[in-house]
């Protein structure tokens, strides 16, 4: 029991590993295709949530335009996957077009963090949903690469890689969860460390740090960046499994939805935002099943969780059963 | 230790400070006193890089830390603890003494470790201890008293183990009895820690009872520095800022 009550990267990939057998085991115990579609949903979302809530959760900094970064994952993981990239690259095509998904994220991460950054509160806000238009228009222009309006048309083959083939539906959700697992331990371990305190020192108090000597820009844009480049990541799996990308993905209406998931979830727990695409999964599944009104349900759960709760629901279990 | 020369700022057309010269002798404690509006907090600012100086320059030791950054003048040996309490709401005492140790060692940008185990544990429950915080280490700071809050702020500038420290009316919106509990805490941190420091106050008694040397301003301008004993009888001081025919 003392390995679990320490605190510490070891427990946590444990941990992470007996999940993802657990839902190993699970994809074979429940063998319905509707089930994993939105099991492998909700890790994808989870991550792009969970990429989110660094900046809002842990730095105090509401970013709009956190689309930009999943539309670019995706489209740089379709295009590279169309290109004659991977007939030199055979069957390291997969893992290769995840890794220049994730460098293009960041890369433009980057970019943008180094400018949105300067600024605070709604202007912060404001200019990160600028961006984002911006990668929306550029992406709706270059009709010839993107396919505009229509988004990347035609597929993209999945080349098997290390004996995993994702054209096969327990591969696919094999990888997907293993790289999702993975990438919340390390995400994890990047929240408890003392570079992500740094993070809740400004963002309880952005004035103080200066008089600690502490640099608060430096450390915001490496988190900016580092969220950036995780949600990058998200969209070269949410590609993957549609394979294709679309531009609405990069519309301001997409950086809403891990937003939304926040609130669900709750922005203080670790995993809330994970809770929170599960939540909305399930809305989404459940609800456009039985209802056209998807939009009046999610913004009735959506109220109902803040006048009611007035936190998402991991932070209020948290409370209500474990913290004092 | 620290050295004023001739410092001016303005806002505007008003001049904040005015040729302002201090200068503070190694491991002493001074007291900066003046009407509202003097401009004491100002001087604070200038000499932790929070604003720039328009004219003149100030050392600590032989550097000249005139307009350099905040983040430089603190990491060169000054800390601050302000008027207003500036500490870190949702973090514990424990939690928040840990974040200054590591800012002080550039151990902020470390992902690898776990904050929770981090090697400076020892010296943070030694800070709390030479601050009276012990007892609400583990509690959360935004439900400390106000002394206690007030004392984790001084912890936060003792943590960056400074040459000079800075003390912004330290007893402020204090009863009588907290502040010179407060008082008798920053005399005893002086003596064990030996550092300089300049501690801005409103109260005479607390004043005269614990500075070495006495700076007095006045719209701006050093209009008397001296002992207690000194700035007591300085006629100037008596008509200026303690009120003209008490004697």
């Amino acid at each position: 029991m003392k390995f679990f009550k320490r605190d510490n990267f070891k427990r946590d990939a444990f941990i992470g590993l007996v999940v993802w057998i657990f839902l190993l085991i699970f994809f074979f115990i429940v063998p319905s295709p509707g089930i994993h579609d939105i099991i492998q949903k909700v890790f994808i979302l989870g991550l792009f949530a969970m990429s989110l809530n660094i900046l809002i959760g842990y730095l105090g900094l509401v970013a709009f335009g956190h689309a930009a970064f999943f539309a670019a994952g995706a489209y740089t993981l379709g295009l590279f996957l169309q290109s004659s990239a991977i007939v030199s690259l055979g069957s390291l095509s997969i893992p290769a077009a995840i890794i220049s998904a994730i460098f293009i994220s960041t890369v433009l991460a980057a970019f943008i963090g180094a400018i949105c950054i300067r600024l605070k509160d709604i202007y912060f806000s404001f200019l990160t949903l600028a961006f984002q238009m911006l990668i929306y228009s550029i992406i709706l222009a270059l009709v010839d690469i993107t396919g505009g309006d229509q988004g990347l048309m035609g597929g993209f083959p999945k080349p098997p890689f290390l004996g995993i083939n994702l054209g096969k539906p327990f591969d696919f959700y094999a990888f997907t969860i293993f790289i999702s697992i993975i990438t919340i331990v390390l995400l994890r371990q990047l929240i408890e460390s003392p570079f992500g305190y740094g993070l809740r020192m400004i963002r309880d108090n952005p004035e103080r740090p200066a008089a600690l000597g502490f640099n608060n820009q430096r450390h915001k844009l490496i988190a900016f960046i580092i969220a950036g480049s995780i949600a990058g990541l998200a969209g070269s799996l949410q590609a993957l499994l549609d394979v294709g990308a679309y531009p609405e993905w990069a519309f301001w209406a997409k950086s809403a939805e891990p937003l939304f998931m926040i609130l669900l979830g709750g922005m203080h727990s670790f995993l809330g935002p994970l809770m929170g695409a599960l939540i909305f999964e399930i809305l989404n599944d459940f609800v456009t099943a039985n209802t056209r009104y998807y939009g009046l349900v999610l913004g009735l759960v959506i109220l109902s969780f803040v006048l009611g709760l007035r936190r998402g629901l991991l932070d209020w279990l948290l409370i209500k059963f474990y913290r004092k | 230790m620290l050295k004023i020369h001739k410092i001016n700022k303005s806002f505007g057309g008003i001049k904040a400070t005015n040729n302002v010269s201090i200068e503070l002798k190694p491991h002493s404690i001074n007291a900066l006193i003046g009407p509202n509006g003097a401009g004491k907090t100002t001087i604070f600012n200038l000499i932790t890089g929070k604003i720039s100086v328009d004219e003149g320059n100030i050392f600590i030791g032989d550097n000249n830390i005139t307009n350099l950054k905040e983040t430089e003048i603190t990491h060169i040996g000054i800390a601050r603890a302000f008027q207003i309490t500036n500490i870190f709401p949702t973090l514990s005492v424990k939690e928040s003494i840990k974040i200054a140790l590591l800012a002080k060692i550039h151990g902020l940008n470390n992902m690898w470790d776990r904050f929770s185990s981090h090697s400076v544990n020892e010296e943070a429950s030694k800070i709390a201890e030479l601050t009276g915080l012990t007892k609400v280490y583990n509690t959360i700071s935004s439900e400390l008293s106000h002394g206690d809050q007030k004392l984790l702020d001084i912890a936060l500038a003792l943590a960056l183990k400074p040459k000079v420290l800075l003390l912004d009316e330290p007893t402020a919106g204090m009863g009588p009895e907290e502040r010179w509990e407060m008082i008798k805490r920053i005399k005893e941190l002086w003596q064990k820690t030996k550092m300089t420091v300049l501690f801005i106050e409103h109260d005479m008694d607390i004043v005269f009872d614990i500075a070495q040397t006495i700076f007095v301003l006045q719209q701006g301008s050093i209009i008397a520095k001296g002992t207690p004993k000194e700035i007591k009888k300085n006629q100037v001081v008596i008509k200026a800022y303690l009120g003209g025919g008490k004697k």
